[in-house]
């Protein structure tokens, strides 16, 4: 049992209190004093009814709000803890960073000086190769290194909030993607809904939005092959966005999807393909500092498909068209049907 | 330029990680300077004072004054040389700090030496002889768009410009560098401070922003030209306000 605290006694005192305030000096003036009441029985068993009603509306309450004060204090104590260790892991991120960064530049001007004074090529004879091998795997490391440190910079930085244009920014992104290896062996689409009303620009950073979802839509063709169709498509749900990238290719394993969000989280299936294993990751950050939320769905040897919600700016004027065409009954689908 | 005893630029690099120095310093010298290395703060202020040289390569962090005081103090004394950062965080504030400090450039390690030889050239050779650079100027102007620096506002005649934070600092960057060739590789790390997977169409879709409100042709700019295949220039003349 929880005790009980100092505002409990006091509510249970409160009316033995005034009970006594009152009937002390009663008793003491008036000891002959009667009251006599001509009732029915079925109103005193309402009205007793009501009171214990009273009683235990009473306790129930005092119950549910201590049950708060503790359910409270324990979300706190578990955001503090959450707070804490993703501060300490930006720390940690912010030295690795800087502990690395000189050696990398040291090694990048070594190799150019190795290459200017020897008179190596990359790829020409022996020593060339392995000098470009080296180059290759300098370039890598500074790569991981600052995509880490992205992802930390990400989750605090001040973002730029302006209208996005959905359209223009797929179609830039599939353009994008055209460029990797192997896309145009892909059948790559984006489709975009023109009715009944053309999409609404989500509030956001372009740029942002851009390399979340380029990195969705280049996940899509590394992880297919010639001949696999690679979708993006856009909706409306009224309070928001849906951005779904799906492909027709090797899909994740099962026991593997939980992990997809996480950083350097490489599948079995990556590991002989370049990257960082911070793709995901980054698009999980850049989502939810937008306020929206990502999920994944996937079967092995069908495909994937990847989905991004981002909330619509709320308020008048933001997306006059919805705003007004909600009002006027588009709603949900039971409605209609 | 040139006031090295065999006619080379002569050049003050400062940094307290001997990695850094014996691999820089050859490398420089290969390309046609006469490099003189600091290993601390004091060094660097020594050397600076002693040699007046024609730029300086100054790490950020360093035992003694740091890069920021060096650079602070320096430019308390009245010497404007050319002066490039070695910055190491990559967020904006940064940035903006190493520019509002005086430094006529900056990079962020690990950097392409290449890089920072296309910088160091082009601050030597912008170099303004005991004046200081445009980019430690309050206020500029180029034709009709005028810019206060400190308060991050930007004017066409007597309109001010409503312009994204990147595109403001896309165009105080390009305001202070007039005439340089600057790729989209470079404007990409001045916008996102390190090689950010965003794509150079970022870049583009900045200075069509600021084409827009600049009411810039791209056929015949009056402001950012492109340099097709290779990235922008500020082909305005660019002068001091007040």
């Amino acid at each position: 049992m929880r005790r009980l605290g100092p505002g409990a006694w006091a509510a249970l005192l409160a009316p033995v209190l005034a009970g006594a305030i009152v009937g002390v000096p009663l008793q003491v003036a008036e000891p002959g004093m009667r009251l006599y009441a001509a009732t029915s029985p079925g109103l005193v068993a309402g009205i007793a009814g009501l009171a214990c009603a009273a009683v235990m509306a009473g306790v129930l309450g005092a119950r549910w709000h201590a049950d708060r004060v503790a359910a409270t204090a324990a979300t706190a104590a578990l955001e503090g803890a959450a707070a804490s260790a993703a501060r300490d892991r930006l720390r940690f991120l912010a030295r690795l960073d800087h502990e690395l960064k000189n050696p990398l530049t040291a090694i990048r001007v070594g190799l150019v000086n190795l290459e200017q004074t020897t008179g190596m090529r990359a790829g020409g004879d022996e020593g060339g190769t392995a000098l470009a091998s080296v180059s290759a795997q300098a370039d890598r490391i500074t790569r991981l290194v600052s995509d880490l440190r992205k992802l930390a910079d990400l989750e605090t930085q001040a973002l730029e909030a302006a209208p996005v244009e959905l359209p223009s920014l797929l179609a830039e992104v599939a353009e994008a993607i055209g460029d990797l290896p192997g896309a145009s062996e892909r059948s790559v689409r984006v489709t975009v809904p023109q009715a009944p009303w053309p999409l609404p620009p989500v509030e956001g950073d372009r740029d942002l939005l851009f390399v979340a979802l380029q990195n969705l839509a280049g996940n899509a063709v590394k992880f297919s092959a010639p001949g696999d169709t690679v979708e993006i498509r856009a909706s409306e749900d009224g309070e928001g966005l849906l951005i779904e990238v799906a492909d027709t290719g090797i899909g994740i394993p099962a026991d593997e999807i939980g992990q997809v969000w996480e950083e350097l989280a490489r599948g079995r299936a990556a590991r002989s393909l370049p990257g960082t294993g911070i793709g995901l990751a980054l698009v999980r950050v850049i989502t939810a500092r937008h306020g929206g939320r990502v999920a994944i769905r996937s079967r092995q040897g069908q495909g994937t498909v990847v989905s991004l919600w981002l909330p619509l700016p709320a308020g008048p004027g933001a997306a006059p068209d919805v705003a007004g065409s909600r009002q006027r009954g588009d709603s949900p689908g039971k409605a209609v049907a | 330029m040139g006031g090295g005893q065999d006619g080379r630029p002569v050049v003050v690099l400062a940094d307290d990680d001997v990695a850094i120095t014996s691999n820089l310093a050859p490398f420089l010298e290969r390309a046609g300077f006469a490099v003189h290395v600091a290993a601390d703060g004091t060094a660097a202020l020594e050397l600076v004072r002693r040699l007046d040289p024609d730029g300086c390569v100054l790490d950020v962090l360093m035992p003694g004054p740091d890069g920021r005081e060096v650079l602070r103090r320096l430019r308390a004394e009245g010497r404007w040389l050319p002066v490039i950062l070695l910055t190491q965080v990559g967020e904006s504030r940064e940035r903006a700090i190493a520019l509002d400090e005086g430094a006529d450039d900056y990079l962020n390690k690990p950097f392409d030496p290449y890089e920072l030889l296309a910088r160091l050239r082009a601050v030597v050779r912008r170099a303004r002889p005991g004046r200081r650079p445009l980019s430690a100027s309050p206020g500029l102007r180029a034709g009709e768009l005028r810019m206060d620096r400190v308060a991050r506002r930007a004017w066409l005649k007597d309109t001010e410009l409503t312009l994204t934070p990147k595109a403001m600092l896309l165009l105080d960057y390009l305001i202070t560098h007039p005439d340089e060739l600057m790729t989209r590789e470079r404007l990409l790390e001045v916008l996102w401070g390190f090689d950010f997977p965003v794509g150079t169409r970022a870049v583009d879709n900045r200075v069509a922003e600021l084409r827009r409100a600049l009411g810039d042709d791209s056929a015949r700019p009056q402001w950012i030209a492109t340099i097709p295949g290779q990235g922008y220039r500020f082909v305005a003349t660019v002068e001091e306000v007040r």
